[in-house]
């Protein structure tokens, strides 16, 4: 990586805590984090609207290919997404 | 800042710098001097250079001849009557190092222990004639000064090292059998039953499962045979042993019944199509997700009976979902087990006995192993009635988390359902401790007495997990163990109840040595001064996570390298500081160390590169 040296402190918001998880919104409308409770060091009981922290740094492209194995892994994804929506949709009706 | 005469004595070898400016004339005392604890990151930034420099034991009484500003080394041209300190020989070649890449807090910097030359050399006749080699610095003045020097500690280090142990008679304290049933092929059939060594499931039996489980919406049955090995599946929950108990048998002695040749494998979505283990991510095609062969994973040739289990949505990131879907799949499991408590003794195979032996006299030891416990996928159900079952089993989450002793044999009988789904190459499924290496090396391990094993779940909050690590120092205090091991799955906050745990028994002058998955990705995240003996379970190439089933986990190579270590721990040899940066040679260098005192090599496990080559792991990581 050629900028990994590079770390900023980053605040957000936790918006939606779940037995697993906890997402967060970064602040400044910056983005969305959800990660699993074990990836939060944590010295109280977990609440939405709880203010973090944490270092991190830019994203960076590892190269310009593209994937097939992560298109083929989303797309299939995707796929059983739709057919189960519209199996809860025809069930509701 | 400056730094005390203890820290002064405990870093005598590290490189002397000044902590302020200092006018010509002054006497060096521990007080002018920085800590060498922050040096590494000032070497790294540039704004230190240690070329020349003396030592600290060097330095200290000797008068500065040039007026210094801080944070410059003492070299010899600016100090008259630095001590010739006798020139250190090559460091012991057999001190096996840290693996870990702990990031110490900086008040409780990680000691590097450097030894100096000469080694004493015991050899204890008994078991198969094992020589120890120590290092003679770890008798006297090379005692990590970090180490707390109590007066136990030294007579314990005396008992170690000078009084011959007195072994008592080994003791087989209880015996479990298992039986194996050979299984060559799985059909669907109107009744589950075994014929031969053939395996029918009933048609139908999934609306059942459905049926029984309220979250559960739906759920597919698959046969995956070693053709079907490259078809997609959704991530991996958990893989699972077939086994069940024989009348009147418990979990952890008597006679267990296990089915070889196939496996159980849950998996699932929600009824939104979301994964189950969201963050889990082994899902795509089977045959380059899994690290075959690892002790929680499948074995290649080996067919699995593979459920994907639809649950409400939104519930798949709430305790009561993947249970629901954990126990949709045991209903299968379990009508199994009824049709394996009926099959013929001529079918067996092949009968294993697992003996428990306490051997007297020889260095009480015991296994801790923490287990996730922060909430959904971060959880297990411990001490089911069954093998990997779910009836009578608890949630350690439900339990608060607390230590539960079992017995190795316990472990190895499937005491664990692994609910935990995060980090499919760290994370330790269902199978894994039913062939748990360390509890498998521990126990066979003639020189060493394995009082039991302790399993201590991570809470999610700080506090708690303070609460449960005093629990795990209480408890081993109560054993009176001479070492003790600890290990985790994956990584993440659960390095805090690690390192906790490392400091509760360390600071009972235990040794300890601990496992867990670190390299790179995993680096601690805190460290104090008990965390030296360290064993990195990290396989993979980059030293990351690298959405390979299994490939991080704990496996036979790395219980050989933590028994290695402990006994050295155990006879106050000392262990190298790791290195600042995750270096995979430390690893190599400590298996060359082990297979030449044991006279037996080391066989190395393969990683991702003997997996078919997918694209994802081409461009991503290699």
């Amino acid at each position: 990586m050629k900028y990994g040296d590079k770390i900023i402190k980053m605040e957000g918001v936790i918006v939606e805590v779940t037995d697993g998880a906890v997402a967060i919104d970064l602040k400044g409308r910056l983005g969305y984090l959800k990660v699993p409770m074990r990836m939060l060091i944590t010295d109280y009981p977990l609440k939405v609207g709880q203010e973090v922290a944490w270092n991190m740094s830019f994203v960076e492209q590892i190269g310009p290919d593209v994937n097939e194995k992560y298109i083929s892994n989303l797309d299939t994804y995707k796929k059983r997404q739709e057919e189960m929506r519209e199996k809860n949709s025809k069930e509701e009706s | 800042m400056s730094i005390t005469a203890e820290t002064a004595k405990e870093h005598a070898k590290d490189p002397a710098v000044l902590c302020c400016r200092r006018e010509a004339g002054t006497v060096i005392s521990a007080s002018d001097l920085e800590d060498p604890a922050i040096f590494d990151d000032l070497v790294d930034s540039g704004l230190l250079n240690l070329d020349g420099a003396l030592t600290i034991e060097q330095v200290i009484g000797a008068k500065l001849t040039e007026t210094r500003d801080s944070l410059n080394p003492i070299t010899a041209d600016v100090v008259e009557g630095a001590k010739v300190v006798a020139e250190a020989e090559d460091e012991p070649a057999d001190i096996p190092a840290g693996e870990g890449t702990p990031t110490a807090a900086p008040q409780a910097p990680i000691p590097t222990m450097a030894g100096p030359g000469g080694v004493l050399k015991i050899h204890i006749g008994e078991g198969k004639d094992i020589n120890l080699e120590i290092p003679v610095g770890g008798l006297g003045n090379g005692v990590p000064a970090a180490l707390p020097q109590s007066a136990d500690m030294v007579g314990s280090a005396e008992a170690a090292i000078s009084a011959p142990e007195v072994a008592g008679e080994e003791k087989v304290v209880r015996t479990l059998t298992r039986k194996h049933f050979n299984i060559t092929e799985v059909k669907r059939g109107p009744e589950t039953k075994i014929e031969g060594t053939t395996l029918y499931i009933r048609e139908g039996i999934e609306a059942e499962c459905v049926e029984n489980q309220k979250l559960v919406t739906d759920l597919k049955l698959e046969i995956i045979t070693p053709a079907d090995y490259h078809t997609y599946s959704e991530t991996i929950m958990d893989v699972q042993p077939i086994a069940t108990k024989e009348e009147e048998s418990e979990v952890g002695s008597g006679v267990t019944r296990v089915l070889d040749g196939v496996i159980m494998m849950v998996t699932g979505t929600d009824a939104n199509g979301v994964q189950i283990g969201e963050f889990g991510s082994s899902e795509g095609y089977l045959d380059e997700n899994i690290m075959w062969g690892r002790p929680g994973c499948p074995e290649k040739g080996e067919i699995f009976i593979k459920t994907q289990v639809t649950i409400k949505e939104g519930t798949n990131m709430e305790r009561p979902g993947p249970l629901a879907a954990h126990t949709a799949t045991d209903i299968i499991t379990q009508e199994i087990r009824e049709v394996m408590k009926k099959l013929e003794e001529s079918l067996v195979v092949e009968t294993e006995e697992f003996k428990q032996i306490r051997r007297p006299g020889k260095k009480k030891i015991v296994i801790v192993k923490e287990i996730m416990g922060q909430g959904a996928m971060h959880d297990n159900l411990l001490l089911p009635v069954e093998p990997v079952g779910i009836l009578g089993g608890k949630p350690n989450v439900d339990l608060g988390n607390v230590p539960v002793a079992v017995s190795p044999l316990e472990v190895l009988d499937g005491c664990v359902h692994a609910l935990t789904c995060i980090g499919p190459a760290s994370k330790e499924m269902s199978r894994h401790y039913w062939r748990e290496p360390l509890v498998l090396e521990a126990l066979h391990d003639p020189e060493v007495d394995l009082c039991g094993v302790i399993f201590v779940g991570s809470p999610q909050i700080n506090a708690e997990k303070f609460y449960v690590s005093r629990r795990v120092g209480m408890m081993v205090e109560a054993l009176d163990v001479d070492g003790a091991f600890v290990t985790t799955e994956g990584f993440g906050n659960n390095h805090i109840d690690f390192a906790a745990h490392h400091e509760e028994i360390g600071k009972r002058g235990i040794p300890v040595v601990g496992l867990s998955f670190c390299a790179v990705q995993g680096a601690l995240v805190v460290g104090n001064k008990y965390m030296t003996a360290m064993v990195d379970n990290n396989k993979s190439e980059s030293g990351i996570e690298n959405e390979v089933l299994g490939c991080n986990t704990l496996c036979h190579e790395d219980a050989l390298r933590a028994l290695a270590m402990l006994k050295a721990a155990i006879a106050e040899a000392d262990i190298k500081g790791a290195e600042k940066k995750w270096n995979p040679n430390v690893k190599s260098t400590n298996i060359e160390l082990v297979s030449n005192v044991t006279g037996q090599p080391i066989e190395l496990v393969e990683n991702e590169q003997s997996l078919p080559m997918s694209q994802k792991r081409k461009e991503k990581y290699d």
